[in-house]
């Protein structure tokens, strides 16, 4: 069903988020205050730090339901030992959040239902209410390759920047009481065609695109034969993890204990991990599965784009482009996916 | 001092500037609560008298003349469990930069033309002349990471450094990357466990913690050597300070000296 549409204004849009910080804390978009002209989900001081036209962050806002490092539990050394869970129980608003990152927070929805099911991602899901806006590209965003242009999954407001301020669509009633504290209006067809044309000019601007759908990129990687190309990009490779620790859709933890310094009592830490990392796939006796660099260059795209498109139905990239542009190594995840998709395609046409 | 069962903690200093002891000295009351767990019997830095016994010696600074190798002999001798403080002691750090010269060319540059007697040696960590229990690398060290060393010790527990770039931290931190703004930064291939506390300032990792297992340094030679187009952002840095190869030599020449780094071309270490 067709969302309810209200216009906002410009000023309008503030204010809402005003009113909200009255109530709530509102996590969104802020300039990075040592580095003016980038942008990090942070919880706002003031509405005014909101910026609406970001283009990028660089961790995904799925920091705000499953933090980088966070305590699951404490513990004590008594036998048996007494454990306390330690969770989150503040609601909150994630404003500003763009298509690609609503479909991030879809994937680790469905991800993490999976038995057995994530009991802390689900409830700390529920203590959001998520505001959705559209953006325009940069030189690595490629949503229309991935089909996540236009997600609105999971929000509950979703704006579109229109001439006279926001086309506001209404998902559900949290949304529609956030909204219902500022002035509206009835959207002209002017205001819709806007929006429309919002995204048509989105499309258009997007300048990273892969050459296969995620179905064919599926059957590609499964043909395999790509050996000297997982090679070549292992060689200008750090293993540093970063293409993994800023993906929206990446959902791999490590955990640790830690003691405190009464050596009785400490807690249970969970920390994101990578599968690039040397030691992600090391186990008991010192074996790793995966020692080779070019093992866990080759586990990365099948992981994204053939394991879970095979189990779950979709391809573990949003299209963000934040692997690309947070490696260090110049590594491309839309160039190296279309070197693999030609060279594919040419063995295919040879056999 | 009354007799105790606590275990008994000695200090010692080789060649370094003594900040990883200054370090320690940080930790204020933290420090009380350690001293709940052992006896601090020497201390040079800190206190006056020394004991002959001890149980777990924390030893920071590198080898640099032949009665360091005996001193440390004799230590290892001694405790039951030997802790290097620092990349002195753990990797060589700015003292082995010298090893690039012979040590006699070395005593005249410095000394002149007299005469000079010394038992002067190539400088070395620690860890490459006694077998060590466990090592708390940077320089300086951190103090989360000598407070969880501590725990270690105290429980018997093995101590594995970490293993991971400086990135991981970084990320996790969610700083922004230097590359971003057009900086070169070493976290790629340096152990983290430092909370990537130079990033956060806004500044480069400069490798203080040594090299990762496995470090990736012909990535970084290839980004930079190559004359290959780059992206946007990595295009910025390159166009800013394509450094050659003798320059990320020199970068990681200032903490990563021991062993020796062949930095050429191809380049993996310690796979
Ligand atoms: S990938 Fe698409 S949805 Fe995401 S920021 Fe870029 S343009 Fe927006
Ligand atoms: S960010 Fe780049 S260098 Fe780091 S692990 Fe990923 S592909 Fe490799
Ligand atoms: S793989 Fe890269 S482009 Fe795809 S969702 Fe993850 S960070 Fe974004
Ligand atoms: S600033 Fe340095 S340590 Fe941090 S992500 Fe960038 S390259 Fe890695
Ligand atoms: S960021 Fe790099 S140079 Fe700074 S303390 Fe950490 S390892 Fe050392």
């Amino acid at each position: 069903m067709a969302p309810l549409k209200q216009v906002v204004s410009s000023e309008g849009l503030f204010d809402m988020l005003r009113e909200a910080m009255k109530e709530l804390p509102v996590i969104a978009p802020a300039e990075r205050k040592d580095q003016p002209g980038f942008h990090h989900f942070a919880r706002l001081q003031q509405a005014e730090d909101f910026v609406p036209d970001y283009v990028t962050t660089t961790l995904p806002p799925k920091k705000a339901f499953f933090q980088p490092s966070e305590t699951l539990f404490t513990f004590t050394t008594d036998q048996p030992p007494a454990l306390e869970l330690v969770s989150d129980t503040e609601h909150f608003v994630l404003a500003g959040v763009h298509p690609c990152d609503l479909a991030g927070l879809d994937a680790l929805d469905l991800a993490y239902s999976q038995p057995p099911a994530e009991v802390r991602w689900p409830a700390d899901r529920g203590l959001a209410t998520v505001v959705g806006i559209d953006c325009m590209p940069d030189d690595y965003c490629f949503c229309s390759s991935v089909g996540t242009c236009l997600t609105r999954q999971g929000c509950d407001l979703f704006l579109t920047k229109v001439d006279r301020g926001y086309l506001a669509e209404v998902y559900t009633p949290a949304g529609d009481t956030m909204l219902a504290k500022v002035r509206t209006w009835e959207p002209t067809e002017a205001d819709i065609r806007d929006a429309e044309q919002w995204r048509e000019r989105k499309v258009e601007r997007m300048t990273a695109h892969l050459e296969a759908d995620p179905a064919e990129i599926a059957d590609l990687l499964e043909a395999g034969g790509l050996a000297h190309l997982w090679k070549e990009t292992a060689e200008r490779c750090y293993s540093c993890g970063s293409c993994n620790t800023t993906c929206p859709a990446c959902f791999c933890f490590d955990m640790h204990d830690e003691f405190d310094l009464s050596l009785k009592t400490g807690i249970r830490r969970r920390t994101w991990d990578s599968c690039q990392l040397l030691e992600f796939a090391l186990v008991a006796g010192r074996h790793n599965f995966r020692q080779e660099r070019e093992q866990r260059v080759r586990h990365r795209w099948h992981r994204k784009f053939l394991y879970l498109y095979r189990r779950l139905g979709r391809a573990y990239c949003t299209g963000c482009g934040r692997c690309s542009r947070a490696c260090t190594a110049d590594i491309n995840l839309v160039d190296v996916t279309n070197a693999l998709i030609a060279h594919a395609r040419k063995a295919a046409d040879h056999a | 001092m009354p007799s105790s069962s606590k275990p008994k903690a000695a200090f010692f200093d080789f060649a370094c500037c003594e900040g990883c002891q200054l370090t320690v000295l940080q930790l204020e009351e933290t420090l009380l609560d350690l001293l709940e767990h052992v006896d601090i019997v020497t201390w040079r830095e800190v206190m006056t008298g020394e004991s002959e016994s001890y149980d777990v010696a924390f030893c920071e600074g590198s080898i640099t003349r032949e009665r360091d190798v005996e001193r440390i002999k004799k230590i290892r001798e001694t405790a039951g469990i030997l802790v290097t403080l620092g990349s002195c002691a753990g990797i060589g750090c700015h003292n082995a930069v010298r090893n690039k010269w012979p040590v006699e060319e070395l005593l005249q540059k410095v000394y002149g033309t007299e005469e000079v007697v010394s038992d002067a040696i190539p400088a070395r960590p620690i860890t490459a002349v006694v077998p060590v229990d466990y090592q708390v690398l940077g320089c300086p060290i951190s103090l989360p990471e000598f407070v969880s060393v501590f725990k270690h010790v105290l429980t018997g527990r093995k101590y594995y450094p970490p293993n991971q770039p400086v990135c991981v931290e970084c990320k996790l931190n969610d700083y922004l990357c230097v590359y971003e703004k057009g900086m070169i930064c070493l976290g790629p291939v340096t152990r983290c466990g430092c909370n990537a506390i130079c990033t956060s300032r806004g500044d480069a990792c400069h490798g203080c913690r040594g090299l990762i297992e496995n470090a990736n340094l012909n990535a970084m030679v290839k980004v930079f050597t190559e004359m290959r187009k780059l992206h946007p952002i990595m295009d910025a840095v390159a166009d800013r300070h394509r450094p050659t190869l003798e320059q990320i030599r020199r970068r990681f020449a200032v903490y990563n000296n021991w062993p020796e780094l062949k930095l050429e071309r191809g380049t993996t270490h310690g796979a």
